[in-house]
Formats: structure tokens, sequence, C-alpha cells
């Protein structure tokens, strides 16, 4: 053990009264440290070697501080030394900013996770360079060596033992009735006019054990950890750094459209190809045949750097990372990137804007521009009837139109067409590495198997698709190739049912027998199966923060289903069924499935297919009412064949399937946080300072009516809605102008006319879609403002203000009566929904006054991810009765407390205005299923939900089918339950891997008896 | 024949999955003329109007105290209810910030109800649902009966009526049954001494009517379904199910629901502040062995047991 580490081990053994008795003495303490510190990198080569990467030293200085002024200190690593100063440089790379010496004191102790509870209180605020915060991290975390692994293994081990304390022993029985849901399965009957072929359209007879590749696959993905891969970035660095990045060659400045398609060209031409054993579909995202995660430096990945050496270690979704990949991405690839990423490019433009600063401090919204912006559906339409050569040719016919003057359409055209040639390569070598394969395969049937994957990749993506094999591995290609493009922030796949069902049915009317026919439906589940599997192959490499404030999110790549046809028909169909059959036999969290209804067009049939998988996998698909998505689309004045091609994205945004670039998880707002401005005259609690402007004191009788403090409440939130708009606008300039991403415009509707990327508005439909978090907990904090205090005049406003203010301790009645004397949202009282419908209209309206950098407009969504609970957690108490740090509820759901009848909040959310929810919500109902009940009875009861719920006009629901009991024994016995599904709010995770913030959350969910 | 009383409603259980085909809305009568001493719904059996006291939600704020005019009530550990000096005025219930305190029985128009039932329409509809009417004794109110049930057929809502059988059945022909679409009728004790003693009636009338109800019923009548509650050591015995099961046979009835004992009637009792005469009353649910005990006693005389 090193000397420093012995002094920091010891150090968290030493009680902070022995040690820090004044400021001064943390001051020294923290030189100290530094100075040691500097001493180690300064005088142990092995050490010293970190310094170095491939451009040279890496320079970089941090500084420490308190906002109480007790600690000022700094290090420099310049030229491969290293200094420990007593004052903080002007030019500090990054600063790390302690609220007072309590935080710093736990800052020294603490492991890493606990460091990051600090930051996401707001008690640490990272100011600066976050790539070399990182770095710094790394370094100490080399430093401390083994000591920092005992730290991380203790923090485990502490987490495991407290979450088995926090559930009592639970009853074996609730595994078994979970297991229990697959081996009974209802039998279906061809009712849906566009299911030609399945006589049961419910595929009952097959099992997850019918189809044993898939087996593997799944036990594989769930036993095996994501690995970190350095292929993409070291490729892209390596070429940067011969061709340059701001500048070519030649030192003319880089057209940055034209720089990414030679790149994008460059990477896929030399990336490895990879066929799993057993697999259907050639092509993985990363070099691991089961799961990897795509680093992008250039965009948030230089965030790991800290975790290089436990990534593989941490507490909640750990990375495999070898030895290797470490030591690449430190010395080759993430010192060339530490301030070339979208933060820094907006930083080095706009400096550091106070809507980027609130941003980063979590409570108020975030940002999703800082990771990507493809949260959007490619045009695999066009890329099936064309294949990548047609494509190609469209634009080679565009650039050679004399007409085209416009140099940066040509540019653009150009990118394109070099991103649509490293596909092309890319699915050459897959087709190569296939033969040999199948030239060494000793198995016969094998053998057959690559030699038709070697075929069928060899004719797609390159020639239009002929068959569904062809078909889904050009969309599968295509897939592997537009995430390493392109962080994986929600990506989507469209309507893969009505994209296949003609390849299905060719396939089909070339088969003459019966037999035949049956074997290939099984055949075609394989295959679809093999997809689903597939698409799980890449996971988002998120730093330890991302685990606490997006716990367990994938990739989320949504496939809608159902619904109609752009004419209006019934969408429903044979490829329908067949996805809704590798849902229920999967049951993973990504694909994350959505199912679209059309009220007097689908049929109750589909439905109750869609609410018995919903039954067996405990959590999806996701359900959409199409009437009220087309509502809630049509004031965008787009053509109805249009609106009836939506698509979720990400959680459930509708986007335009194939044409529309809506990044429609742009922003993540926080409608508390602005509420909790008004309370305190727009100060912030957690933030401290002003967050916003002046609009009364609460205490001081400022308020004289209800109506001028919701005016207040409208200034506040509005407040923050602009800071939003205002960095997301900011980002939306760095993506056109930083990194721009060809290969998503080649796959986009609107592209070849425009000539632009869709970076910079090009796509046919241009939005950016936000996400509004506690709706209900705000509603119902305006109901008891409105009733108790100026109405009913129970209580004055200051007396409520100091409830709040001590979190209702000294006041345990003003609460009951905020719980129970107050109609709330979802309790079916008038008043309560037209004031949910009141707030709605305020935040849609707000967002209206803004235009987003492509020129489109903001999109208004009320579904939570996970943030419900984030927020929720930096939240104080509210008038509604709700506790301190307690979880909003999810999405827009009524408080549980809101009425005894769940059909009440079912009536309630219905009636919500579909106008103002264009970017779709999530209404998150948790169904317990009764043991004793039959299969079609417990179906039946959810089927009328929905159907009712949508018949009403309600836009879209989420099953948890699962009772506390369950998830508390989940809880306490991970290892039993490791694919256990919920649904957070939008997307699925496997409950084990949540934090446990919203594990508690998911189990407090109210319940429903079915 | 004077018109029977203005009811009082004790609850409406909304999206009850429990009492009948579909999502239905359940309407606790209050009243009943029996007494059963395992009575699940306690607060149905009188028929005035009662406070009810839920110490588990109590917040010990005192505004009940305060605000009551007959010094009636007195907080220690609990809130303590001097039912002497009550009134039954409720402004304890206006005043309670948890609802810790509640008023057991409200006096509805029928059109107010009707108003109420219809919200759940939508789900009654997709689910072959409607509205079940439980107490209580729902038949002690006839005529109210008969106006809810005709103003609940006008809306086109499915009816279903829970009943214990002991009603007059010329007025229940006349009144109540040309507006029901099932009937749930309860079969408890065979003998006539132990229904005396348990029941607080004699079950001459309930076990005529039913024979009436079910020749109506194999005359193309309404449907009826026999239901016997078990409760341990009192109607579970073989004694008493054997005779039930005969007497069923012996009028051509195919099929019948058993209703496991549910332990938890007991806490609202405690909620109410009585004191049960069941004090034998056991606290555990039936083990599925029991059930299973219970149902071959009609399997064996070809009487089919619906789950």
């Amino acid at each position: 053990m090193t000397t420093a580490s012995v002094l920091l081990t010891s150090l968290s053994q030493v009680s902070m009264e022995k040690l820090f008795v004044g400021r001064n003495r943390l001051n020294f303490v923290t030189r100290a440290l530094l100075q040691l510190m500097a001493l180690q990198y300064n005088t142990r080569p092995s050490l010293r070697s970190y310094l170095k990467g491939r451009d040279g030293w890496i320079d970089f200085s941090v500084g420490i501080m308190t906002e109480t002024g007790g600690v000022e200190q700094s290090i420099s690593f310049v030229g491969g030394r290293v200094k420990a100063r007593s004052s903080i440089p002007d030019d500090v790379d990054v600063t790390l900013r302690f609220v007072d010496e309590d935080a710093l004191f736990t800052m020294i102790r603490a492991t890493p996770n606990e460091v990051l509870l600090l930051i996401l209180n707001n008690k640490l605020i990272p100011e600066g360079n976050w790539a070399y915060l990182q770095l710094f991290n790394y370094l100490v975390a080399l430093l401390l060596g083994r000591a920092h692994q005992r730290m991380l293994d203790k923090a485990a081990r502490d987490e495991h033992q407290s979450r088995k304390e926090a559930c009592d022993p639970c009853d074996p029985d609730v595994l078994k009735e979970l297991q229990a849901r697959t081996a009974y399965r209802m039998r279906g009957h061809k009712t849906d006019p566009g299911v030609h072929y399945l006589e049961d359209p419910y595929l009952s007879e097959y099992s997850l054990s019918d189809f044993p590749r898939l087996e593997a696959f799944l036990d594989d993905h769930l036993e095996k950890k994501p690995e970190v891969c350095s292929e993409r970035p070291l490729l892209i660095t390596q070429w940067f750094r011969e061709h340059g990045f701001e500048n070519d060659h030649t030192g003319q400045p880089w057209d940055p459209v034209a720089r990414q398609g030679k790149v994008f060209k460059h990477l896929m031409s030399q990336k490895t190809p990879v066929v799993r054993q057993a697999d259907l579909l050639p092509g993985t995202t990363t070099t691991q045949p089961t799961t990897g995660s795509v680093v992008f430096p250039d965009a948030q990945g230089t965030m790991i750097w800290g975790e290089l050496d436990s990534i593989d270690k941490r507490l909640l979704i750990p990375f495999d990372i070898t030895r290797e990949t470490a030591q690449t991405l430190h010395h080759d690839v993430f010192p060339f990137w530490s301030k070339r990423n979208f933060r820094e490019w907006a930083r080095s433009k706009y400096g550091d804007r106070p809507s980027q600063n609130l941003g980063e401090r979590g409570v108020a919204y975030f940002v999703w521009k800082l990771v990507g912006i493809s949260h959007t559906i490619p045009d695999f339409r066009g890329l099936l009837s064309k294949g990548t050569r047609g494509l190609i040719s469209d634009l080679v016919d565009t650039l050679d139109d004399p007409a085209l003057k416009d140099e940066e359409s040509r540019v653009t055209y150009q990118a394109q067409i070099e991103c649509l040639q490293g596909v092309n390569a890319y699915a050459a070598h897959l087709a190569a590495h296939a033969a040999n394969e199948a030239s060494q395969e000793p198995d016969p049937e094998r053998k057959q198997e690559l030699e038709e994957i070697a075929r069928v990749c060899a004719h797609v993506p390159q020639h239009p698709a002929r068959t569904l094999h062809e078909a889904l591995t050009a969309i599968w290609i295509a897939w592997v190739a537009l995430h390493n493009e392109n962080a994986d922030t929600g990506l989507s796949l469209g309507r893969l049912d009505q994209l296949l069902q003609p390849y299905f049915e060719a396939d089909l009317l070339k088969l003459p027998s019966n037999s035949s026919r049956q074997a290939y439906i099984e055949r075609a589940i394989e295959l679809a199966g093999c997809f689903f599997m597939r698409c799980t192959d890449h996971f988002p490499l998120s730093p330890d923060l991302g685990n606490y404030l997006f716990g367990g999110a994938s990739s989320t790549q949504a496939l809608t289903l159902g619904g109609v046809t752009p004419n209006g028909q019934d969408g429903v169909s044979d490829m329908t069924y067949i996805f809704l059959k590798v849902t229920e036999m999967l049951s993973i969290r990504d694909v994350n499935v959505n199912a679209r209804f059309k009220p007097g067009v689908n049929s109750d049939a589909y439905l109750s297919r869609v609410c018995e998988v919903n039954f067996i996998t405990a959590g999806t698909p996701s359900m959409h009412n199409d009437d009220a998505v087309f509502a809630a689309l049509r004031p965008h004045g787009y053509d109805l064949e249009d609106i009836r091609d939506w698509s979720a994205t990400g959680c459930v945004e509708p986007t335009i399937t194939g044409k529309h670039m809506a990044h429609t998880g742009s922003i993540l707002m926080n409608l508390v946080a602005g509420f909790e401005m008004t309370l305190n005259n727009g100060r912030h609690p957690l933030i401290r300072g002003h967050a916003g402007p002046s609009t009364g004191d609460v205490s001081s009788g400022d308020f004289e009516t209800f109506e001028d403090f919701f005016a207040a409440y409208a200034t506040q939130q509005g407040h923050l809605i602009g800071l939003a708009v205002e960095l997301n606008n900011h980002l939306a300039e760095v993506h056109a102008q930083f990194r721009p991403t060809p290969l998503l415009s080649a796959l986009m509707g609107g592209t070849l006319q425009s000539g632009r990327d869709v970076t910079r508005g090009g796509a046919q439909f241009n939005s950016s879609g936000t996400s509004n978090i506690g709706l209900a907990d705000v509603t119902d904090s305006l109901l008891a403002i409105k009733k108790l205090v100026f109405d009913d005049k129970r209580v004055s406003f200051a007396q409520l203000k100091r409830a709040l203010d001590t979190n209702f301790e000294e006041d345990p009645a003003l609460k009951a009566l905020a719980e129970h004397g107050v109609p709330h949202f979802g309790s079916g009282d008038e008043e309560a929904l037209a004031m949910a419908n009141r707030v709605l209209s305020l935040v849609h309206d707000m967002y209206g006054k803004h235009e987003n950098y492509r020129g489109g407009p903001y999109t208004v969504g009320f579904w939570s991810m996970s943030q419900h609970v984030a927020y929720g957690n930096l939240s104080g108490a509210l008038p509604s009765g709700r506790l301190a740090y307690k979880a909003f509820t999810p999405g827009l759901t009524p408080h549980p407390s809101a009425s005894k009848s769940f059909l009440n909040n079912i009536l309630d959310v219905a009636r919500l205005t579909p106008e103002h929810m264009d970017n779709n919500m999530a209404f998150n109902v948790k169904l317990v299923p009764d043991a004793r009940d039959g299969r079609e009875k417990t179906v039946s009861t959810m089927r009328s939900y929905v159907k009712t719920y949508f018949e009403q006009g309600g836009m879209q629901i989420q099953f948890n089918v699962v009772t506390a009991d369950t998830l508390r024994d989940a809880m306490a016995h991970p290892e039993n339950y490791r694919g256990l599904l919920v649904r957070i709010s939008g997307y699925n995770a496997y409950f084990v891997t949540l934090n446990k913030q919203i594990q508690l959350e998911l189990i407090e969910r109210a319940e429903y008896g079915l | 024949m004077g018109s029977t009383p203005q009811p009082l409603i004790v609850d409406i259980k909304e999206n009850s999955l429990d009492d009948g085909p579909g999502i239905r809305s359940v309407l606790f009568f209050k009243g009943c003329p029996l007494s059963c001493v395992w009575c699940h719904n306690p607060e149905c059996i009188g028929k005035d109007v009662e406070l009810s006291y839920d110490a588990s939600t109590c917040v010990q704020s005192g505004e009940c105290v305060k605000a009551c005019k007959e010094d009636a009530l007195s907080l220690g550990k609990t809130l303590v209810i001097d039912t002497g000096r009550c009134t039954a005025c409720f402004d304890c219930v206006s005043a309670c910030p948890s609802g810790a305190l509640s008023k057991m029985g409200e006096s509805m128009s029928v059109q107010e109800l009707v108003a109420r039932l219809c919200k759940d329409k939508p789900f009654f509809d997709n689910s072959g649902g409607g509205v079940t009417l439980s107490g209580g004794e729902p038949t002690y109110f006839m005529d109210y009966l008969c106006e809810l049930l005709q103003a609940l057929k006008r809306q086109d809502i499915h009816t279903l009526l829970q009943t214990c059988g002991a009603f007059s059945f010329p007025t229940f022909e006349r009144l109540v049954y040309p507006h029901l679409d099932l009937i749930y009728y309860d079969l408890k004790l065979a003998d006539p001494q132990a229904h005396k003693q348990y029941c607080g009636a004699a079950n001459e009338t309930i076990l005529d009517n039913f024979i009436r109800l079910h020749a109506m019923a194999l005359d193309g009548g309404v449907e009826v379904l026999p239901r016997i509650p078990l409760i341990v050591g009192i109607t579970d015995t073989v004694t008493n199910l054997g005779t039930i099961a005969a007497f069923l046979r012996k009028h051509g009835v195919e099929k019948v629901q058993l209703m496991p004992y549910n332990p938890l009637w007991r806490q609202k009792v405690d909620k109410l502040g009585l004191r049960s005469r069941f004090v034998a009353a056991s606290s555990n649910w039936m083990t599925q062995d029991q059930i299973e005990a219970c149902a071959d006693v009609f399997r064996r005389v070809s009487v089919d047991v619906l789950p």
C-alpha cells in the first residue's frame, strides 16, 4: 500500500472532531493530500506514465475550494510535473466547489457513489471542464489502488445488506407465481383482417424452449456484463490524428459534414465483422458478440474516464473492461477529446451561461443533447425498397443536376454517399467473414446457416430486400452503423410489423405445403427473436451518475406495433402477432415495445393479446390510443396519412416515421422546481441563491389571491423553460456545427430535397420534444393552496409555508388535511381535473413561445423516465402533503390517495387535453393479479380497463403486473429475479439493476387488484 | 301495505371484480333483518347512521374534540367516543383532517345514486359488468329498489342482487324481481335452530323464497346462484353443508358458490367500536385443503362448485 493510501484510509477512520476543528486545519489537510499526490506522481515512474497521452504530456489543473472560503487549493499537471498550490489559478481547468467544509470532508472519506450523491445534492459543484475532473478522479483512483477497491467492495456489501434489511422475509410463492405465468397461454382466433396466415395469432403452441438459440442468447444477455469497447473511439481518433479535426491536412478548416462523412466511411470500412455463434443475423455494434458499449468521446464518453479502473466493480450496472481497453482510452483516446466534445464546444462558444450552469445542477432540468440527438426513427422503408445503392444513385443524380449550385448541399450529399459506402463495406466484410466461418464450420446445419448469412449480406443492404431474412438483416446492419455514428439515446425502429409483413407474405407464397408454411412461421418467430436479441447487443455507457439519474435505462429502442395503416385500414398483421410472441417469450428491456390501438378499427382480440403479453412479461408493451395521439399531432399540420404513420420514439413519444427529426427526448423538465421557487420568491432551496426572478414572498402575504400565486408559478416555471430551451438550442447548434450525422441524414425523409444534414433542419419535419415531470404533484399542491389557504381559509399561507419548511414535522394534521381534505387529480373531482388541465395548458403554452434550432416547434410530454424519483429526491415537502425527498408520481399518474377507485384515475387521465400533450405521456398502473382467477378473466379485466380508457380519450397506459411482495423479494434476492422486467415511466428496466430509490418507488406505487 | 323505508347507503365500492361478472359497482345498503355473528359488513346491520373511527389513520390533531358540542369525545391514546352523549351531528367528521372519523350511512336520492353509478358505465359495458346491490339487505327497501332498478335498466345497466332471502315474496316479485338480471342468494345454515342462534332469525322464509325463485329461474326467469359463506365451526360442518347439498340436489339446483372465510372482518368491527358476539372467530384464512373438503360435499351429490 502506498503512503498516500495509508494516509487517506487512516483519515477515513478518524473522527471529524479530532482532526478538523477549524477551517484552516482542513485547508492544511487538503494541501497535504494534494502535495502527497504530487509527490507520488512525480517520483513513481509507474504512476508518472499515466500523465502522458499519445500526443504528449496531459497538461491540466484542478482547484478545490469551499463556498464558505476556508479552503482554496489547487494541483497542476504540466509537462509531466505535478505541483500543489495554495491558490487557484485563473486559468484552472476545473474547480471542485464544495458547499462547506463538511461536504469536502465527506468527499475525502467517501466511496465513489457517495461522491455522486454529493454532486446530486448540490453539495459539490464541479465548475469547468468535466473531462479533467474525470481525469483527476482516475489519477486519484490509481493512487489509492487497492484501498479504492476495498472501499468499493465495502460499499457493495453494505448496499446488498441494506436491501436485504429493507425487505421483510417474503413468501416464496411469489416467485413461483411469476414463473408460472408463461406456463399457460391463451389461444387466439384469426379475426383481424390483416392476419392472413396465423390460425392462432397468439401462437400459443410456442414457448421459449422451442427456440434453443434464443434461450441461449437470453441467458447470455442476462448473465454477461456489457463490455466497454475501444474500437470505434480508437479508429476515429487515429483518423482524426492523421487527417485533423478542426483543420484538414492542408490546414484548411474542415467542413464538419464532409469530415464526418469521411471518418464514418473509414470507421465502417475498418470495423471488425462479428457473427455471433449460432446467430442468424450478422454484425454487432462493438467487437463483443453479446453486449458491448460503444464509446463516444466526441459526445460525453470522457465522463467515464474516472471509472476506467473501477467500472467493472461498481455497484449499479457494472461494465467489463479489459486493462488494454482502459489503457487505450486513457492514453490514446480521451486526451484527444478532453476539449473536443459537445459540452466544451458549447462552453467555448457561449461561456458558462446560466442556462448551462443551472442545467448541470440536476435539479431543474436536464438536456439530453449533451449525450446525443438521434432520438428519432430512420426511414427503413426507403432502405428496404431501394437498398443503399438506390439511395446512393438518388444522391448522385441530385449531385449531377446542373441546377445544384449550393455548396452545402453538395458537401452534404457527398458525405451521405460516403456513409452509405461505409455501410456497404461493412456488409461486404460481414459476408466474407460469414463465408469464411462457413468454410471452417464442421456442423453441416450451421454451415448452411452461415452460407445463407453470407449470401444475404452480400445482397443487402446494397440491394432491395426480397425476403424477411434479408429485410431484417438490412435493418440490423443499418442499425449497427447508426449506432456507430451517434450515441445510442433512444434511436427507434418504427413500425416493423407494417414494414415486414409484405416480406413475410412473399416468403410464404413460395411455400406450397402446409407443413413447410408451419416451419416457416416458426423460423419467422426465431428471426424476429434474433433481431430482438441483437438489439440488446449494445448498452449505453453511462457514468455511475447516470445510474442515479436514469436507473437501468437501456438504449430504449422503441418498436411500434398495430394501429392503422397510412390509409386508415386495420394495421394489425401476422407480423404484429409474431413480434408480440417474441416480446412475450424474451421479456427483455430493450426493444421497448409499444402497441397502438385504434378504437373502432383494431380488434378486441388484438388488445387482449397485448394485455396478456403485459401479464406474462409483467411490464410490456406500453399501449397507445391512436385517436388521442392523432388529436395531439393534428395541430402541427401534418397530412393525415403521415399522422396515421406515427411511431413511438425512445419511451413513448410520437414521431412521423422516417421523416421527422423530432429529438423527442430533448428536455426533462422538473415542474416542481418552478413551484418551489414560487414558494421561495425565486430561490431554490437546493440550488442556493436566486434561480429565478422575485415573484413575491409567501410569508409576507404578497399573494392576495390564488390567481396571484398561479401567475407567479407561471413566471418561475416559464423562466426555467426559457433557460432549458436556450441550452437545448445551443447544444443543437453544437450538433450541427461540431458533429453532424450524415448517415442518419441519408436515412431520413426530406434530406434529399433539402440538401441539409438532419442536425441542420434537413428532415421533412422538425421539432424538439420535452418531458415535464411532476404534473400530479404540482396540480395537487395548487389545489391544496387554493382550497385550504384561499377558498376555505383553513390555514394561512405563512402557516402552510412553515409546515413545508419543517417537512410537516410540527404540523402532521395539516399534512393529513392536505391529503384527505382536498380533492386531488384522479379523484373524479371536476375542479381537480380542471386544475390539471390548466397546468397542462400552461406548460404547453410556455413551450409554444419558443422555436428550436432547426426551425421546428417544441412539443410537450408528460412522461418521466426515472426522473420522478431523481427530481423527487431533490425536492422539499409540497402542499399536497408529499414529504420532502419522496418520489413524485411517475409520468402524470394521479397520486395513489386520490381515490379509492382506480376507475376515477382512469377517467380523469382520459380527460386530459390531448392537444397539450403532443409529446405523449405515461400513465403508470401497477396491477396485482388474483391467483384464484383464470387467465381469461384476468386478461378480460385488463382489456376492459384499457379499452374504456382509450374510448374515453386516454392517450397512453402502461402496466406493471407485479406485487409489492414480489418486488421486495427481488430486492432481497436479486439472484432469483435477474430478468424481472419493470416499466419505470416510459422505458423498461430489469428491477434488480435499479438503484434502491427507484426500487422503493416501484414497491410503494399503489397497486390495484385484478 | 305502506311503503318501505328510505335507505341509507354505507358505501359504493367501485371497480369490484369479485361481486358478479365483469367490473362492477357494489352498493351497500344499511340495515339487515339478520344479524349473523360473523357478519363481514357489520356497519350495514343497523338501519341508523353511525360514527366510525379508524385509529390507524388518526393523527391525534384533537380537532374533533374541539368541534364536538356535546363533549362526547376525549382523546387518549386513541379517541374515546361516549355513545350516550353523541347526538350524531357529525361535526367531528367535518373537522377531522385525516378522515379517521367517518359517517356510516348517507341518504341519497335515486337520481343522485344513478348519476354516480353511471360514471363507470363505460367500464361495465366493456367488461360485461354492472351494478351489484348488497348490504345489509337491499330488500329492506323495496320501493326504493324498484325505482333504482328501473332507472338502472333504463340506462341498460346489468343488475345483480345479493340477498339473504329474508323478504316478503309477493312484494319482491312485484317491485324488484322484474328489474334484476342475476340473483346471488345466501344460504347459511340448514338447521332452523342453528340459523336462529347464529343469524338472529328463522330460515323457513329464506328456504321457501329460494325454492320459488329457483323454480322461476328454471322457467326462464332470473338466474339464481346460491352462495354459502364458510364459517369455521359454524357453517362449514359436514352436517350443515351436507344438508344444504341435499336440499339443492332435491330441488334440481346444479351449481353453488362457496365463500371462504375472510378474517379481515374483525378490523371493521373494531372501527365501529362494536363488541362481537362471535368471540371464537378465527383470525386465519382457510387453507386450500379445507376449502376443497367443503366443495367435495357438494360435488359428491353432483352439485357443481363454482370457483
